[in-house]
Formats: structure tokens, sequence, C-alpha cells
């Protein structure tokens, strides 16, 4: 009403003092302000209240510790890990020489074969040498982080070597040092005997043991030293660094544990048509007696449970053809991949492993009366000694074909695999694991230097192998980490609408926390510790990825979010900009009506 | 030498020794098969496949297996089951033709779709977990949703209506599960022979599923072994019961119609599952009293049975078996080869009717009522003409009933609404009314459960009971994808605890777990029919209306509102007046004003420079034009660019 009033008085009374004045252009007073402030300040409520309302339709994003992940990564991609190893060489019955001089040769000789950008899970080692004479007097050189356990000089007699079997020479070199258990890291160990009674024989022999031992025996070993020094460098890398098989023969992502740190193995016995024979086997003691150690040795790297079944009417899917020269069928290795039926073969994932166990099936296939004596043949024309292959990652399968092929008379009663071929099958079966494993199951390990002989161990893995597998499993497990959670921050970083629980926030963080600790455990040399933690830190980054809360995906999208406030933001909010513009226009038109007339009144 | 042999013999016999230490003592993993055949009254005939897999007491369950099902196995082990039943049914037992008061009917009338049952061996609270784990992992198993009875609205905990009395009972059942070959197959695939091989090559997928009913069933129970530090065995019980009509050839319509097994199945026995310790094939004839033969033994009289002037048989059947109103012909099929298919047959040559063993009484339900909003729920007893009905209870001729419901939450039951009418005649609770356990739904939360034990009088003609309910709302998430086809009320239980069926042979059984199961006395009982209860379905667009209209009312309220408050009246009233002083033509001044009104400015005086004006309006418009469409371009961009 003021402003009308204002506005009003000038037109009435003012056109006698200024004749200038065009009510049109010109006004006598200020423009009022009121409806612009109205105008501006709803406006003005409405933009602050925008950072409330998005918060309010803001979903929960539990805070991820995206740096820690991504330093994580980068460190395990640029340092690869390395566990500290210690290795010691003792010379028996060489003549007193500097064993200073020796370690450096041996030392160059171990760099030479190790890779300069050595892979994850190799050793980081300390060297120590020893030499005692024929008379039973030593001089040794210790490694620089010199270890409590030391060679007690003389222990070693010579002439062990050679007399007994091998096995005892083992036992007896465990026994000498037996005092370095519970030594930081683990102690590797090389004797070289060097054998007085030199009877013509020109022949070294060099044997690795079941426990973390290795001797090399011969005569006149004195004039060979450099042969000497090469070999236990070879011993020191390739076997007990190594483990004995190719660089880079089967990678660490072919570890065949479950992301739980479990294994199941399915054994499963198929009999291909129960109409000719039926075959029946006694596990239960196949898994007291043989598997039962081997789960106990592989305990460190995964719990593994056993379990079998008999299956039957379980015929291969695809055809053998009959040999008339090898008088059997013959299953060429080119057709293995269309061995295994998955139609029939109702292996059956077990309801007793939780989702993310590895199952492992071992199968022992009978062929049918049709198709007996039925033989792998290898793509060279030879038959398969074991009868069977492995697929990786899936596990493997073995052919037994029952004594004589004669069908039973008329009505086929149950048999029983004899305790013999049961033996044989076992056999297979650990090779074939050993191999999904990546290891070889030959007794001979040859290199360009020689041939060594390899103690196999009853449990299956000897335990320089074991120790390899830890390292190897560390560093896998520490590795599959870091690829789960930088690939579950990447997604999480490019989904900016995906509810992210508190759980997932908890499992990522102390699978980082579990890694750190694996990783500070490799450096002080914990082989368990380490490859327990890496465990637990791969298991949790996988239940963090696979969290069934991340799928849900938000299905509160931006659209429908548009679709549920637009129909009363987007009419107010035009109602309030128009306004708050018309308003700030017409302001700025009486605006400069006013100083027009002010300027006018001026000039006047 | 002969202390050489003498040591031999004694060797021999110490190892036989301990070979029958080693193996006899040691139960082995039995597996059985068997199949029934019976004509019906309505000129059907009734399949009944029945397998049995027993694994002794063992510490390795879950682990070793020869013949039992691993899976199975890992199943009550891993969940502690004690006893469990799932069925899976289509098609309605027809109970006044194929019988009621029989074993097969009470064990193998199944109420449609899936039902579950399940006592557990676990403490009372962790009762309900192990039930959801267990529906979870059988509906992995057996490729059907099951795990629908995972939430607690859908099961309930039975203390006595049931039958079992335990408190780890679970009960639930899915009326509208389609049940089909998807669930046959796994449940196939825990047979030793699969459908390889044995009686169960006969079951062809297209003949099976062309029957009016057919009803698979598992049932496995527990057997504690009583010995320290011994696990339990388990007894896996699996049946298929399938109603068939056999191909009419036969030219009199009044004549039962003649069969065989591969006119029935398309498919022949070539040979047993050897995997079986038994397999055999039943017959059972009903309703030959004509010929009830004195002394069987004979070899003519035993001859006239399957071969007569009524009906012959296409095979010799190893042994025939006599109850008190049927024949069971018995039949090894161990014979039988690739060459020599066993393909029994029956061609009736008389017309012959007989009828089938009734229940007391015959039960059905029905809805009362019409509306959305409440109804009642009826259910019917009806007098039946059976023969076994005496149950003397204080000098009186009685029928004990006991009823077994569940209500979903959505149908809230007003329990002090129930009545009961005997002989149309309304009782009051006290009169026939025994015993009842009522626990009342909670919304959302769980389902309400009505058992109730009737004591009737003998000579009652019918019995009803009926009960009110107020039909619930859902929450709009809650609705299936199909809510307009009305939501379901499981079947109610209706079982006799006085009265067992079972088969009472005269002969000695053998060695048959099917006539073994038939021999044991067990409850009469009989499921009803399924109800349809249409709810209100609201129209599921509706927040979105509803959001739409309030916020344009509120968008429409606001900017009036606005526009009130920035009104400048007087301006308004001294601009119309100017206006109202310049006459113009009636049409050019409307068009004026209304060019003024959408431009929002007051009317232009010199029609001189309209045209420039106009131009510039017309780049306005387009600038605008453009904007508003490099806006929704934007929009579009940001939009899809996520």
């Amino acid at each position: 009403m003021e402003e009308i009033s204002d506005q009003l008085n000038p037109t009435s009374d003012t056109s006698g003092i200024m004749p200038e004045f065009d009510p049109k252009t010109m006004r006598s007073t200020k423009p009022g302000l009121k409806r612009l402030f109205i105008t501006t300040s709803v406006l003005f409520s409405f933009l602050l209240g925008l950072p409330f309302l998005w918060k309010s339709v803001e979903i929960y994003r539990s805070p991820l510790p995206f740096h820690d992940i991504d330093s994580l990564s980068d460190q395990i991609e640029s340092t690869p890990l390395r566990f500290h190893c210690h290795f010691h060489a003792v010379f028996v019955g060489f003549p007193s020489t500097d064993p200073d001089n020796l370690r450096s040769q041996i030392q160059d000789g171990i760099n030479q074969l190790t890779h300069p950008s050595s892979q994850c899970g190799s050793c980081d080692f300390s060297l120590s040498v020893t030499i005692q004479n024929s008379d039973e007097q030593c001089s040794e050189t210790l490694a620089y982080n010199s270890s409590t356990c030391s060679y007690r000089c003389g222990v070693i007699k010579r002439n062990v070597f050679g007399v007994g079997l091998d096995d005892s020479v083992d036992e007896s070199l465990n026994d000498v040092f037996s005092s370095c258990s519970g030594h930081s890291g683990k102690m590797y160990s090389v004797v070289v005997v060097n054998k007085e009674n030199a009877n013509g024989e020109d022949e070294v022999k060099a044997v690795v043991g079941k426990r973390r031992h290795a001797w090399i025996v011969g005569s006149g070993l004195e004039e060979r030293y450099g042969d000497m020094v090469a070999r236990v460098s070879e011993i020191f890398v390739k076997v007990f660094m190594n483990s004995g098989r190719e660089e880079d023969s089967i990678h660490g992502e072919f570890m065949p544990v479950g992301s739980d740190g479990r294994i199941v193995l399915s054994f499963s016995l198929l009999n291909s048509n129960p109409r000719d024979w039926v075959y029946d086997w006694d596990f239960q003691r196949i898994d007291e007696t043989f598997l039962a150690p081997v789960t106990k040795a592989l305990a460190p790297i995964a719990n593994i449970s056993v379990e079998s079944q008999v299956l039957y009417h379980t015929p291969k899917s695809s055809f053998s053809s009959w040999d008339e020269k090898l008088q059997s069928y013959i299953f060429r290795t080119s057709d293995l991949p269309f061995f295994v039926n998955s139609n029939e073969w109702h292996l059956d994932t077990s309801a007793g492993a939780s989702g993310r166990s590895k199952i492992l099936q071992f199968v022992v296939y009978i062929p049918s009366g049709g198709e007996c004596p039925l033989h792998l043949q290898l793509s060279n024309g030879k038959i398969s000694k074991t009868n069977g292959f492995i697929s990786p990652m899936w596990g493997g399968v073995i052919v037994w074909n029952p004594g004589n092929c004669d069908k039973d008379s008329e009505r086929p009663i149950r048999n029983k695999i004899s305790a013999q071929d049961l033996e044989q099958i076992v056999e297979v079966f650990l090779g074939q694991f050993r191999q999904l494993f990546g290891f070889k199951s030959e007794a001979i390990y040859t290199s360009g230097l020689g041939t060594y002989k390899i103690l196999p161990s009853e449990r299956g893995f000897t335990e320089w192998e074991l120790d390899f597998l830890s390292r190897k499993h560390t560093c896998f497990n520490l590795h599959s980490c870091s690829t789960t959670l930088g690939s579950l921050s990447r997604l999480v970083q490019s989904l900016p609408r995906m509810i992210i629980k508190d759980e997932i926030g908890e499992q990522v963080k102390y699978s980082l926390k579990a890694a750190k600790l694996a990783q500070s455990n490799v450096s002080l040399g914990g082989y368990s510790s380490s490859a327990s933690s890496s465990r637990d830190a791969r298991s949790l980054a996988e239940n963090a990825f696979f969290h069934p809360s991340i799928m849900s995906v938000s299905y509160f999208s931006y659209e429908h979010c548009f679709a549920v406030y637009s129909p009363f933001f987007l009419p107010v909010a035009g109602h309030i900009v128009i306004a708050a513009l018309r308003e700030w226009k017409r302001y700025k038109q009486e605006k400069a009506k006013y100083l027009k007339w002010l300027t006018r009144k001026k000039t006047a | 030498m002969a202390r050489l042999v003498r040591s031999w013999i004694l060797l021999l016999i110490l190892q036989s020794f301990l070979v029958s230490i080693a193996f006899g003592s040691k139960e082995v993993e039995e597996f059985s098969e068997a199949l029934l055949l019976k004509p019906l009254p309505d000129r059907k005939v009734l399949a009944h496949f029945h397998f049995e897999n027993r694994a002794p007491p063992s510490n390795s369950h879950g682990r070793h297996h020869h013949l039992f099902p691993k899976a199975i196995s890992q199943l009550v082990q891993k969940f502690r089951v004690k006893e469990m039943e799932l069925s899976f049914t289509q098609g309605r037992w027809n109970h006044e033709h194929w019988g009621g008061f029989d074993p097969l009917s009470s064990m193998n009338a199944k109420p449609v779709g899936v039902e579950l049952w399940a006592v557990f061996d676990v403490p009372l609270s962790q009762v309900d977990t192990s039930w959801k784990n267990l529906t979870h992992a059988l509906s992995g198993l057996f490729c059907a949703s099951i795990n629908f009875l995972e939430s607690s609205t859908s099961y309930a905990a039975p203390t006595w209506g049931f039958g079992t009395n335990s408190d780890k009972l679970r009960y639930g059942s899915l009326p509208r599960e389609a049940v089909c070959t998807e669930n046959l197959t796994p449940w196939l695939k825990l047979l030793p022979c699969r459908d390889k091989d044995g009686i169960s090559a006969l079951m062809n997928r297209p003949s099976v599923y062309r029957g009016f009913y057919h009803s698979q069933r598992l049932h496995l129970s527990t057997v504690e072994s009583g010995q320290e530090g011994l696990g339990s065995g388990i007894v896996l019980e699996q049946t298929l019961t399938v109603v068939l009509q056999p191909d009419t050839t036969s030219v009199e319509r009044n004549t039962q119609p003649s069969w065989s097994l591969n006119s029935l199945f398309g498919r022949k026995v070539v040979g047993r599952c050897v995997l079986a310790k038994s397999s055999n094939v039943y017959l059972q004839l009903e309703g030959l009293s004509g010929h009830e033969l004195k002394n069987v033994d004979s070899e003519i009289e035993a001859h006239k049975l399957w071969k007569n002037a009524d009906f012959e048989l296409s095979l010799k059947p190893d042994r025939v078996l006599r109850e008190i109103s049927s024949f069971l012909f018995i039949f090894d099929i161990e014979k039988s080869s690739d060459s020599e298919p066993f393909d029994l047959g029956l061609t009736w040559k008389r017309p012959s009717k007989w009828l089938c063993q009734l229940a007391p009484l015959h039960a059905s339900r029905f809805l009362m009522g019409s509306g959305n909003e409440r109804g009642a729920i009826a259910i019917l007893l009806k007098e039946t003409e059976s023969q076994e009905k005496l149950n003397l209870t204080n000098g009186r001729c009685t029928i004990k009933v006991n009823i077994f419901q569940i209500f979903p939450w959505y149908v809230k039951v007003y329990y002090h609404t129930l009545q009961i009418f005997v002989d149309q005649q309304k009782k009051t609770d006290s009169e026939v009314l025994k015993k009842i356990n009522v626990s009342p739904s909670t919304d959302k939360v769980s389902s309400g459960m009505m058992e109730m034990m009737l004591e009737l009088p003998c000579e009652v003609k019918s019995a009803a009971i009926s009960i009110e309910y107020d039909k619930g709302f859902l929450h709009i998430d809650e609705y299936p994808p199909d809510a307009n086809q009305g939501f379901d009320i499981p079947s109610a239980l209706i079982s006799f605890p006085d009265h067992h069926a079972s088969l009472d042979f005269k002969e000695e059984l053998g060695n048959s777990p099917l006539l073994s199961k038939f021999k044991e006395k067990s409850s009469v009982r009989s499921y009803t029919e399924v109800l349809l209860v249409p709810l209100t379905t609201p129209d599921f667009s509706m927040p979105y209306n509803v959001i739409t209209i309030t916020c344009t009312i509120f968008a429409l309220y606001f900017g009036s509102l606005l526009n009130v408050i920035r009104r400048r009246i007087g301006e308004e009233e001294r601009f119309l007046k100017s206006q109202a002083g310049k006459k113009k033509g009636g049409l050019k001044q409307l068009l004026s004003r209304f060019i003024a009104k959408i431009r929002g400015r007051p009317i232009e005086e010199s029609s001189s420079s309209s045209e420039l004006q106009s131009s510039v309006l017309s780049s306005k418009l387009i600038f605008k034009i453009i904007l508003v469409a490099g806006a929704a371009a934007a929009w579009q961009y940001f939009s899809t660019d996520k």
C-alpha cells in the first residue's frame, strides 16, 4: 500500500514543480524492495534447502580406505615378497681351505642362478659354510645375522654316508641339525662328503632328503671344488628355493585352494555299467591310512576334508576304439576333453562345503564290459602308465580296468577293489594331487650338472616342498587379496549410488590389517603364521567383495529420484525463479526511472 | 607237513573269523525298489513306486558312501534332521474313488504343491534357524522355491494336531508350487540306478505327467544306533504315486479297461536295478470276494486266482498274499532281461465293480461370504459308507477327528466365532470339542495355527465347523507378481487318531520294505482342498499417482501464493484505466491484451515499431526454445553418462 501511495503522489502533485517529469519513464520515489526481498528470500531458502534434500536422498556408504588399498597393491606390485631362508653348506673330509673364499664362491653361484628380478615368494638367503677336514677339525664362516644354531664340529662322520640307506642318512642328518628347529626362517643344509677310500669308482651321488637336507657323496672331490660349489648352489636354488620346478611352469593363480582356505577332496568311483560288473571300495581305510597324513601335512596351507561316493550308470561321453595290436580299447589324449560326461556324472557339489571352498574331484572310472580294457594313449603312441589324467583346478580321472575283463555270470555281484589295487590308485591320486599343486612326481631331478635323487615322503609332500608351497601360497594370497580389494575399490568408486554396508567396510579394514600382518610375518620369517594371516586377508577380501548386500546396487536411482521429486520441485522452482527474475528486472527498471528523474532534477 | 596244514587251517579259520567280524558286524548300505499297481474303481490305475535306501549307523556319514546319496546324508548331518518329509504333488487325491482308509492313501495322498515338515535334533532355540537353512538347501537340491518357506509367516510349529508330537517340529506348505520334471530329475538322482535301470526306468516323463494325480515324496528318518560313539543310521524312503488312465480300447463300456505296463507307461522293465536288494512288482486287487478261496496252496486253485472268468494276468505271480478284502500278487522281476522284458498286463473279461475302503468321514472345505472385507471358512465332514467306525469310549460310539489348519496372517481369523454344527444343530464347544490349541497370527510376523480334536458320535450324518475372518491389507511390497489371482490358504489336515489303516496279511511277508511299511499301523488322514482367497489388490501405480497429484496441488498452491504476495493492485488498476481510455477495435484490443499477457509487459503504443518488435520477439522465442532444448539435452547427457 505504501508503495502505491508513493507512486501516486508524484503523478498527482509534482506536475507543477517539475514540468519535465514524464511518468512513463521517470519516477520520483525510490523503488520499493519489499517484494524483491520476499521473492529472493524464498529463492534462497529453496537453494539452502537443496543440500538438505540432497543429504536426505543420499544412500549410506561406509567409508572405504581407498588410499590404503592402493598403497597395498602398489607395495605388492613393486616389492615382491621375499622370505628369509638360511643355507648351510658343510664340506666334510676336505682339506682346510679358507671358508670365506668358498662362501663367496657359493654366493656367486647362487646369485647367478637366481633371477635378478626374483619373483614373489623366493628366498632372501643368508649363507654359512663349514669345512671339516679329515681330522675332524673345523673352520667355518657364519652368516652376518649369525644364528644361535651352529654346526657342532665333528658330528657328521664320513663313514655314515653310503653305508646305510638314504632314509637313515636323512634321519641322522636331521638329528645333527635338529638344534636349529625353532629358528626364525628355515635352515636348509647341504653336506658334501669326500670319501677316503676311492676304490676306483668315480661316481658322485647326490640325494635330497625328506626334510631340509641334501648330501653329495663322492671320492676325490677335493680336486673338483668348482664342480662341487656349482652343485651346492644348484641344490640351494633349484631344489630348495624353487622346488625343482621350471620357471613359471604353473602360475600362482593355479593354486587349487578355495578363497576360504578350504579344499574338499571328493572321490568318486564310477561304475559305468553296473550290469556288467559292480565294484565297491573301502574308502574309509584309504582315508585313514593314506590321506590323513597328507591332509595333516597340508594343514598350514589349506583345511582339507575328504569325502567319497560310488556312482552307477555313468558312461563316458566319447567312444573309444579297439586296437588289435595292443589288444585293448584306446582313448587318445587328444580326445580327453570329451571324456568327462557332465550329463551323467552326478559328481555333486558337496553340500557340506561352504560356498567358496575349492572342490577337487578325483574320479576312478571303471569301464563297462563293452570297452574293457580301456587304456589312454599318449600323443606319441605309447600307453599311459598311470592310465589317468588331470584337469587343472578341476581334479583328476583314473581309468581302472577290472583284473580280467570277463563279465560276471548272469547276475553281477558286488566286488571290492583289492587292497593292492587301491594302493596303486591312491598312489596315482597323490601324484595327481601333487601335479595340481604344480609339483613333479619323479624321484629324480635332472639338471645340467647331474641328477639328484629325491626321497619321497610318505606324507606326499616333503618338508622343503611344503615350505615352498607356503611361500607361494602366502604370495598368491596376498596378490589375490590386493587385486580383489583393488577391484572392489574401483567398483565402489565407479558406482556412486551403490549402498555399502558397514560390514563391508569392516571386512576391508580387517583384510588390510591381516595383509599387513602377513607382510610383517614374512619379513620375520614366520612361514605358517604368514600363510595363515594371508589366508585370512584373502578370505576377508573375498567376503567383502561377495557380500550379499553389494548386489543391492540401489534401485533408488537418479531417474527414480527425479521422478519422485520433480512433480513438486519443478513447477515450484519455475514459479520462484520467474518471480525473482521479474522482480529483479522490475526493480532495475524502476531504479533506472528513479535515477533518470534524479538527474533530470539535478540538471533542472 | 601235518603241522603246516594244521596251522594253515587254523589261519584260515582265524581269517574267516576276522573277515566275518569285519564284514558281518558292519552293516552295509541297502537299497530296494518296488512297484505297486492297483486298479481303481473309476477305471483308472494307480502306480506306486517305492524306493528305500538304508544307511547303517556310522561315523562317516556325509563323508563316505556307497549307495546312499551323499547329498542327503550331508543334509542330515549339517542341519541335524531327525525326521523329514518333502512332497511335491500335482492334482487332488480322490478320496471317494481311490480310497481313504488304506496305508497307501493315508501316507501318499498329499496336498497340492509342496509340503515339508521336519523334526530337528537341535536345542529348541536353534530349531528355526535350522529350518530356514534346510529350506534353502532343499530348494537348491530339488529346483523348487522351497526357500519361500523360510519366512516365519509361512510355517508353523504344530504341537499335537499333526500326529507327531514334538516341539522341534516345523511344518510348512506351498500350495502354488508348480511341480514338473525339473523336480523329478533331482529326485531320481538320489537313486543309485536313477532312471537308467530297474523299475524306475518306467518313469517316462510324458506318461507320468499325463496322469490325474502324481505325488513324489521323500521321507527320511534317522535311526539311533544305541551304541556309544557311533552315529545314527538314516532311512531314506522315496515314493512316487501316479494315477493313470489306461487307454480304453475295450468295446464294452461297463468292463474295466485292460492294461499292461507298456500301455500305461510306454516302457517295459528290462531288468532289475542290480544294486537293489529286492525288486518286486505288486498287483493289488480289491473286492474279489467272489473268489474267496479256502486254500491257496493247491496248484489249481492258485492258478484260478490269476486266470479266471473275471480277469487274466499275463504273467504268473510268484506269490499270492491274501488280505481281508484284497489279494496281492507278487512278481519278482529278476528273470526279466533285454530279450524277455517284464510286461505285466491285466485283462478284464467281465464287468466288475467294487468299492474301496473309505475314511470314516469325508472332509471338504470351502469359503463363505462375499466381498473384499470379510468372510468365513467352513470345514464340512460328511458321513461315508465306511465299515469301520466303532470306537467305544464310555459306552458311547465316537469318532475322534483331529483338524490341523494354518492361516496366513492376512486372513485374520476370529477364534471366538468358531461354530460347530452336528447334523445341522449347533453344538456348544464342550459337547463335541475335546481339545483345542490356537496360536493367533501376528501381522507380518507369524502365521496362525489351529489344532482341534472333535469327538463326534458314530451315527453322525454331517458335521460342520465355521470360523469367520477379516481380510488384512498387505503392504505394496508384499504382493506377489500375480496379486489379482488371489491368495492360497494351505490345505487343512483331517486325521482320525483312533482309526489305523494297515494291510493285514495272513501269510508271512518275507523281506519287503513296501509291505512292511503297509503292515505298520498308520492313522488315517486326509487333506482338504486349497482355498483361494481374493484380497483387495491395489493399483500398483498408485504411489506415483499420489505423488504426482499431491505435488501438483502443492505446486499450484505455492505458485498462486507467491503471485498474490507480489501483486501490485494499484498499479494494475491504473494500467487498466489507461487502457480503457484508448478505444480500439474489439478483436484487436483482445489480441493485444493477449499478447501483453504472454509477453508480460504493457501494450506497445506505436504500431509502427511492432514489426521490429515482432522480429525481436521471434528471436527471443527461438532463444528460449534453444535454451529449453539445451537443458533437455544436458539432462539426457548427464542421466545416461553415468
